[in-house]
């Protein structure tokens, strides 16, 4: 197998459907000959032409209005949002169009549309271009909301969006782009609702989402040093969500530190905790279940107060600690 | 504001606490600290300080006043505030709020709590929780490792090894190096005690054998049943006397050839002693008594229930007018039903009826016995061995056969002289059972 980027396998699950599937065409802001504004959709206006690799005008309302309404005549569109903070102008399109036509159409409607854009902070991109909303659209019903945090992931988990015939938003991290792994070069398609434990371990689950995957194993390595053992759940779609793995895993370990960068006020990590304290895995908890988000402030552009304002390597670290009374 | 002065909760069972002294007057200044009045709650007497720093400006309670917890006893505050004149009542007596009891605290840090709260809810994760459920163990008696003491499962695994036994049965097995957890405990929540120990450290080193157990029924059951009846119901009071067997003997020896010739069966003294009894119980009727319900049956019939032990129980065959019965009939009368009852063949008529029992293990090296009375008896005579023995005759020493009678009987129907007296008069008639002729 060969390693490729998070953006490169981005590309490639686009590519090979497209390729497949003439229904399938992508839409958005400067994808065209410039690729993008983190260079995702780079070379494929060439290969597929300006019908099916679409520039559009600067109106997020617009181009998801276009998009649930192409879905609905029976094409497969794929929206691209430069940056995942204007998904606010697409709202309206993707909470009162999108997610309820199927319902209010009794089914004889579907809008199977992705649409995918880049969330996160790290690149100094300030508060306007670096949140992490996924909570405001995972409590939508009729929206699916996907979360993945490696490249191999990203492939897979996008070819299922694309298969499925509701709306789906598409999360990619900016600070991931750039992240390698094996990717096979063939088409696979990885459920939406299946957690993946990126990591396996005995004393404390960590769930974790997005970048924060990355910093979870992190910790777990630093932690291991310690003799903590660290399972580390990455649930990859935040809807749907594979309860029944973390609910093991949880009632494996007795301990969980839910951690996420997007604010941890009215976060998906407050979903999750409370999730697994209504589930069985309850009588197992032996210690409350820790959350960590981002502080309930605008993103900073310093880079430093940036760092500091959502959690890194260390507050995991101490999390955990914390949770085996060790902090 | 003036504050209010509380009647303090100083345990989880306090309802009230009686006022012992006031400490401070209306008028006086008071400090924060300073003690205010002295109550006696249901465990301890207590001067209760002052939380605030002004003057005591109101008591509304006399001393010896029991006054409900929680209840406004006081005001402190500035000089000359105004403050009600009767208490203010309390909110809810029953089950103060939540807010209330928040508000209370406020007003009562914790650090001057005089007494340990026992209220406090354990505190304890879930999965303690489970695992003490799981072992009988009182998260309470958990120390917890956690911050604010909280208990995590892994102190309730370890109080399990440790908190199940008993200190004592902790030492003797860390001496005799037998692991705890092997144990099963007897004492309460399967506590492992003592005798565990060294039972199990005995059964370590010896081989033991499983005992064979045997189901409690059929007549096995009934004479239990019977026992523990009379033995609960009954109060037994037995009384004990020496007999001198001479003459009975001598009775034995010229009577015996002559009725074995006529029935066949050879007289024994058990057939003497039956006479003899049968002919003092017409004497005494309060002995030859039935006590059923609330009466005391005078039996006009003396029909001596005689105990035969048969395998696997006790039947008493009742011989039938035994007062009006000579010694050979006597004796053909209880041999045969001894040898019926051991073959199992008595008639419910034959088991049923008697007035008075007689329970004779003469025929072991046994002297005197407290006999179980036979309900609704009142009483039962049990006969010892004749052994000689060395007895003061008219002042000297003299070698006679002697045979221990004991006598139980029921308290509630006959008391200790009439029994006596009745004892008295059977050993005078075994002494000179000549007697029985007149």
């Amino acid at each position: 197998m060969r390693e490729i980027t998070y953006s490169e396998a981005v590309r490639e699950a686009m590519e090979q459907e497209m390729r497949k599937n003439d229904d399938v065409f992508i839409l958005g802001e400067d994808i065209g000959v410039y690729g993008g504004a983190f260079g995702v959709t780079r070379g494929m206006i060439e290969e597929f032409g300006p019908e099916r690799v679409r520039n559009t005008p600067i109106s997020e309302s617009g181009i998801s209005g276009a998009a649930v309404g192409s879905a609905l005549t029976g094409m497969r569109p794929i929206v691209e949002l430069q940056f995942s903070d204007f998904i606010t102008i697409a709202m309206d399109q993707m909470v009162n169009q999108a997610a309820k036509m199927r319902y209010m159409y009794g089914g004889k409607a579907t809008v199977p549309m992705v649409l995918r854009t880049p969330s996160g902070s790290g690149t100094g991109a300030a508060a306007q271009h670096s949140q992490s909303l996924e909570a405001w659209v995972a409590h939508v019903p009729g929206l699916k909301v996907v979360q993945p945090s490696t490249a191999y992931d990203a492939k897979g988990l996008l070819k299922a969006a694309m298969d499925d015939d509701n709306p789906v938003v598409f999360y990619e991290h900016k600070v991931l782009y750039k992240t390698k792994s094996d990717v096979p070069e063939d088409q696979y398609s990885i459920p939406l609702g299946e957690a993946d434990i990126k990591r396996e371990g005995t004393d404390v689950t960590i769930v974790a989402t997005a970048v924060m995957v990355h910093r979870a194993l992190e910790a777990a390595e630093e932690l291991e040093k310690e003799g903590i053992s660290v399972e580390v759940v990455d649930p990859r779609t935040i809807v749907p969500l594979d309860e029944e793995t973390i609910v093991q895993s949880v009632s494996k370990t007795g301990r969980v530190v839910v951690v996420h960068e997007a604010v941890k006020r009215g976060g998906v990590g407050g979903e999750i905790a409370s999730m697994i304290a209504e589930s069985d895995a309850f009588d197992y908890l032996d210690a409350p279940i820790q959350r960590l988000g981002a502080l309930p402030v605008p993103v900073p552009y310093n880079p430093d107060l940036e760092k500091a304002s959502v959690p890194q390597v260390p507050d995991i670290v101490q999390s955990v600690k914390k949770t085996l009374n060790k902090a | 504001m003036a504050k209010e002065v509380f009647m303090p909760k100083l345990s989880s069972t306090m309802e009230v606490g009686t006022l012992l002294q006031w400490l401070k007057e209306e008028g006086d200044p008071v400090e924060i600290g300073e003690p205010l009045f002295e109550i006696m709650t249901d465990k301890i007497n207590i001067e209760v300080e002052s939380y605030e720093e002004g003057v005591f400006l109101k008591k509304y309670y006399q001393v010896d006043d029991e006054i409900p917890v929680n209840a406004v006893i006081g005001y402190v505050g500035e000089e000359n505030e105004e403050v009600p004149n009767e208490p203010p009542e309390l909110a809810d007596e029953e089950e103060p709020s939540e807010a209330g009891e928040s508000a209370k605290e406020d007003e009562q840090p914790a650090a001057e709590q005089p007494v340990e709260s026992a209220t406090d809810k354990v505190r304890a994760t879930p999965a303690a929780r489970r695992v003490a459920w799981e072992n009988n163990i009182e998260l309470s008696s958990v120390s917890g490792s956690g911050p604010k003491s909280r208990v995590h499962e892994q102190d309730v695994i370890k109080a399990i090894d440790t908190n199940r036994a008993t200190p004592l049965a902790e030492k003797i097995a860390a001496d005799k190096g037998v692991d705890l957890s092997q144990i099963q405990g007897s004492g309460a929540r399967g506590k492992v005690e003592k005798a565990d120990v060294t039972g199990y450290a005995a059964a370590q080193t010896e081989p033991r054998e499983e005992p064979e157990r045997v189901k409690l029924k059929g007549l096995r059951k009934a004479v239990a049943d019977k026992m523990l009846e009379s033995t609960q119901s009954i109060p037994h009071v037995t009384l004990t006397s020496e007999i001198d067997m001479s003459q009975v003997i001598d009775v034995r020896k010229s009577l015996l050839p002559v009725i074995e010739k006529q029935t066949g069966y050879r007289l024994s003294y058990t057939e003497i002693i039956i006479k003899a009894t049968a002919h003092v119980l017409g004497n005494h009727p309060k002995v030859n008594a039935s006590l059923v319900g609330d009466e005391i049956v005078m039996n006009k019939d003396v029909n001596i229930g005689l105990a035969v032990a048969v395998e696997n129980g006790l039947i008493v065959p009742s011989v039938p007018n035994a007062d009006k019965k000579g010694l050979a009939e006597l004796t053909e009368a209880s041999k045969t039903l001894g040898l019926k009852a051991r073959d199992g063949k008595l008639s419910p008529d034959e088991m049923s009826g008697s007035t008075f029992s007689i329970s004779n293990l003469g025929m072991y090296a046994v002297d005197g016995f407290t006999p179980i009375i036979n309900p609704p008896e009142t009483a039962i005579l049990g006969v010892g061995r004749i052994v000689e023995k060395p007895v003061i005759v008219d002042g000297s020493v003299e070698v006679r056969p002697m045979m221990v009678l004991s006598l139980s009987f029921d308290h509630r129907a006959i008391d200790g002289a009439p029994a006596a007296a009745f004892l008295t008069e059977l050993k005078d008639r075994l002494e000179n059972p000549y007697g029985l002729l007149v």
